[in-house]
């Protein structure tokens, strides 16, 4: 067991708020040369780039989490990390099948696009990939928790797009398996981690959380949330 | 004004929280963030949003608002309905959206 440093909230350029300069191989090189671990791409309502980045990840020895950073019909914001590509697919699916389309102007917005290894576009997403899903919180923690993922509000102490923004206070019947904080731990009874949001490669690992565990994995990381078998968030939060 | 009044001059919809229709109305709060709400929306006043989460209804009683509306033809779900029942604190609905079901509200209250 040892402390592994991971940042689980990034941005590709697939997600309109995203630099164009966030590029899976960027996100790649500048986790490395942060020293982290592991990392998770979690573009708004997509996981178009996960693959890739898993698998630039892999040569260059950082794990990589299958995530989207999904906005349910409250505007409310939740990662959902996923297992394994099984889930991610079966997660895209449902991400699509809840798609509100509401269309889409690059010009105001920005670019929203899929490239791939060689850093060609070869999709553009024509619909506005930050909008609500037509699916409540509930429904979201539902479709991350059967397929084996991780359920996490992001951004909880942020005054906007946060959970507790828009709904005023957690649900306590709300099955969450972590919050994610911006700012001071605030006293919770939900294990609390801290992620970078980046959006621009400067932004990549300005937070991130250690966590105490054998090896960097999806499996690690849901025990280190649990604190099971001797995994634990390391308290170094402010 | 009492809820009921409101619910016959603005066409509602009844959802739920029948046992608070004799609440009375003595202004509106319109507002879609629920932290908005729970800080800043003054007792007996009808809440207006298209929120349908079951922590309306909580935040509903915590201020002692005298009725929620849901905008836009949406509709609450079974839970925010049995918390709207338990807590006696109608859940109202209308097609209308906020802007317009707002200043109809204002102009019968003020």
């Amino acid at each position: 067991m040892r402390p592994i440093r991971a940042d689980l909230h990034i941005h590709s350029l697939l997600s309109p708020c995203g630099s164009l300069e966030m590029t899976p191989r960027e996100i790649i090189s500048l986790a490395a040369a942060k020293g982290l671990e592991m990392i998770a791409v979690s573009d708004h309502n997509s996981t178009l780039h996960c693959e890739l980045t898993v698998t630039l990840g892999k040569r260059a020895g950082i794990t990589v989490l299958r995530a989207a950073e999904v906005t349910s019909a409250e505007d409310v914001h939740s990662l959902v990390l996923l297992p394994d590509e099984k889930a991610r697919i079966s997660f895209q699916e449902w991400i699509d099948m809840h798609n509100a389309h509401i269309p889409y102007n690059p010009d105001i917005f920005g670019d929203q696009v899929v490239i791939d290894e060689k850093e060609n576009i070869i999709l553009r997403i024509d619909h506005f990939l930050t909008a609500a899903l037509n699916a409540t919180l509930d429904e979201v923690e539902a479709a991350a928790h059967i397929r084996g993922g991780l359920f996490i509000p992001a951004h909880i102490d942020r005054p906007s797009m946060s959970i507790i923004s828009q709904l005023g206070f957690i649900p306590d019947d709300l099955y969450i398996d972590a919050v994610e904080v911006v700012g001071r731990t605030p006293e919770l009874l939900h294990p609390v981690i801290r992620n970078s949001d980046a959006h621009i490669p400067e932004h990549i690992g300005r937070r991130f959380t250690t966590y105490m565990i054998d090896h960097p994995s999806f499996e690690e990381l849901a025990m280190a949330l649990r604190g099971e078998e001797g995994r634990y968030i390391m308290t170094d939060l402010p | 004004m009492k809820v009921t009044d409101i619910v016959e001059k603005l066409n509602l919809k009844i959802f739920s929280g029948h046992d608070g229709l004799g609440r009375e109305v003595t202004g509106g709060y319109a507002s879609d963030l629920l932290s908005d709400v729970m800080g800043h929306a003054t007792a007996g006043s009808a809440w207006i949003t298209i929120q349908t989460h079951r922590n309306v209804v909580a935040i509903a009683s915590l201020r002692d608002l005298s009725a929620v509306i849901i905008t836009c033809g949406e509709k609450p779900g079974d839970d925010t309905v049995s918390q709207s029942n338990e807590e006696s604190i109608p859940v109202l609905g209308t097609d209308l959206p906020t802007f317009e079901i707002a200043g109809r509200l204002y102009s019968l209250i003020s």
